[in-house]
């Protein structure tokens, strides 16, 4: 009663989101985060002043726009010589306007320089949540270093390795049936066929999951980590704006969306009772803690503004995971033959 | 005379094609990674003491393999000009500390990680991407590096790491900082950020 429940109210809603969500193109939705949108201020006023002349800068990025190619490179050559002498502090004041030109030039090559470049632009996430999100980032902050870190730790002291890999690998395996469904629903027969293939080899022989034979070099099935909200980002729905839950982390409407419904598809949530699923979910967090201690604290610690570090990587992320559905990800190729070189690197 | 001129000739035109050679990019990447391991794996340097030593040489390599001044010119994007040369030129020098500091731990504890290179794809004439990644025990890590080429040099200005371009990841940070901040304030926040740690 309560699936049928459950799956009557997400039929209601999906229908509903996308129609809204299809509206728009893939990443219209996904505006640059607000710092980027002010258009070339401090363009002109270069050396000391805040003061701002942003009504000069549209006729500079028009003007560049005009010019060709090669007076572009020539000018990045230019710039990058002009980085090699000494500073001329109270010159370059006077100077500066005119340079400014130039450089902007060289900024506009810059930005448009490769399809690759324009795509990164368009990267970004409104964040109109901004101050419960940051609060939300410190709370997970503590909450990591506090909870899951210590508690990861002593896990990881008392488990070996090879059985924490072995346990993620099953948990993996369980969820089988999210990704098969979300490679169908993105039309990649290809991936549901490798995850189908994935899933039986690894149920049978790999000990119901906690080998990952099939990753192996010889049968070379990789995971396919395709989940609703990126199945929903295939059908044009943009993420909207950043979320940072409590406990869960990054995410965005679309992607909470997306958790929930993949809820559904989930083994456990019908094998279990929601406590019992609770449980099994915390353990897996640590399980999956205990084998990236420190990753979070070299991001963190890269970071000029962590929150913003984070925000960032979770878009690029799921972006990329958006656009590259259907294309194996990593295929582990046979050493030695395909691959120009391997590195093996002995202790 | 003629004869050693053509020779010279000879050796400008090999000098001159070899950068347009399709493998360049990638023979880049896995040349200065194996110098890399090589100091990483140095049987002398495993002490804890020697982490110094081991810094000092990883640096001359880094300088061959990266483009400082791209990789900040294209973090900072448009507000590259708002900066003055002296601040460029600071910011570089800072940026580059701060993704040291940030790195290096990592890159020194490298142990029985195998490295794969995978097929460069060219984005541009002189645009390249080197797909390689870390296999550790228990997962795989991407890590593609974008290389530019200059003056027959490939060097680069970005590295993605399981996705997430650095160069992007630190540009929408210097976007917001600066949005709120002068050029000279963000500095200040990177020369406290190299200091505190």
């Amino acid at each position: 009663m309560v699936r049928a429940m459950k799956w009557f109210i997400s039929a209601l809603l999906l229908p509903a989101v996308l129609s809204a969500g299809c509206a728009h193109s893939p990443y219209a939705t996904s505006f640059p985060a607000p710092s980027a949108a002010p258009p070339l201020p401090r363009q002109v006023a270069i050396a000391p002043g805040p003061e701002r002349l942003p009504q000069q800068s549209p006729e500079i990025s028009a003007k560049s726009g005009d010019e060709s190619p090669l007076v572009i490179k020539k000018a990045v050559k230019e710039e990058t010589a002009a980085l090699s002498p000494p500073p001329e502090s109270v010159k370059s004041n006077t100077e500066m306007p005119t340079k400014s030109a130039n450089k902007s030039i060289t900024d506009q090559e810059f930005l448009d320089y490769t399809e690759g470049e324009d795509e990164e632009k368009k990267i970004g996430i409104a964040d109109p949540l901004e101050p419960f999100n940051r609060a939300m980032y410190h709370f997970n902050d503590k909450l990591y270093f506090w909870v899951l870190k210590p508690m990861a730790q002593g896990y990881r002291k008392v488990v070996p390795e090879k059985a924490r890999i072995g346990v993620g690998n099953f948990f993996a395996n369980i969820t089988f049936p999210i990704r098969f469904v979300n490679c169908l629903l993105q039309a990649n027969i290809e991936g549901a066929a490798s995850e189908l293939g994935r899933f039986v080899i690894n149920t049978l022989w790999g000990i119901g999951g906690i080998l990952d034979l099939a990753s192996h070099k010889d049968i070379n099935l990789s995971r396919q980590d395709e989940d609703f909200g990126q199945t929903l980002g295939v059908f044009g729905l943009g993420q909207g704006f950043y979320i940072n839950w409590p406990l869960l982390g990054p995410s965005s409407p679309r992607d909470t969306l997306g958790w929930a419904a993949d809820f559904y598809v989930h083994p456990f949530s019908y094998l279990t009772t929601w406590d019992v699923f609770l449980g099994i979910s915390v353990y897996e967090r640590i399980n999956d803690t205990s084998l990236s201690i420190g990753d979070y604290e070299s991001l963190k610690e890269a970071a000029i503004d962590p929150y913003v570090a984070i925000r960032d990587a979770y878009v690029q992320y799921r972006q990329k995971k958006v656009k590259d559905r259907g294309v194996q990800p990593e295929p582990p190729k046979p050493q030695g033959t395909l691959s120009p070189a391997v590195e093996e690197a002995s202790p | 005379m003629k004869r050693p001129l053509a020779g010279v000739g000879i050796l400008i035109i090999l000098f001159l094609s070899q950068p347009v050679h399709a493998g360049a990019p990638l023979d880049t990447v896995q040349e200065n990674v194996t110098k890399v391991l090589e100091v990483l794996r140095d049987p002398a340097l495993k002490a804890e003491s020697a982490k110094e030593i081991k810094k000092e040489k990883l640096r001359p390599i880094y300088n061959r393999m990266f483009d400082d001044v791209e990789l900040s010119r294209r973090t900072l994007a448009r507000n590259w000009n708002t900066l003055n040369t002296p601040q460029r030129q600071e910011f570089v020098q800072l940026f580059r500390q701060v993704l040291e500091k940030a790195y290096v731990d990592k890159i020194l504890s490298y142990t029985d990680e195998k490295i794969v290179y995978d097929k460069e794809s060219l984005l541009s004439e002189n645009q390249s991407e080197v797909p390689t990644r870390i296999v550790t025990s228990s997962k795989s890590i991407p890590i593609s590096y974008r290389m530019i080429m200059k003056d027959g040099l490939w060097k680069i200005y970005d590295v993605v790491i399981e996705n997430v371009s650095l160069v992007q990841n630190y540009r929408t940070q210097f976007n917001e900082i600066l949005a709120k901040n002068t050029p000279e304030q963000l500095l200040e926040t990177l020369r406290k950020k190299v200091k505190e740690q």
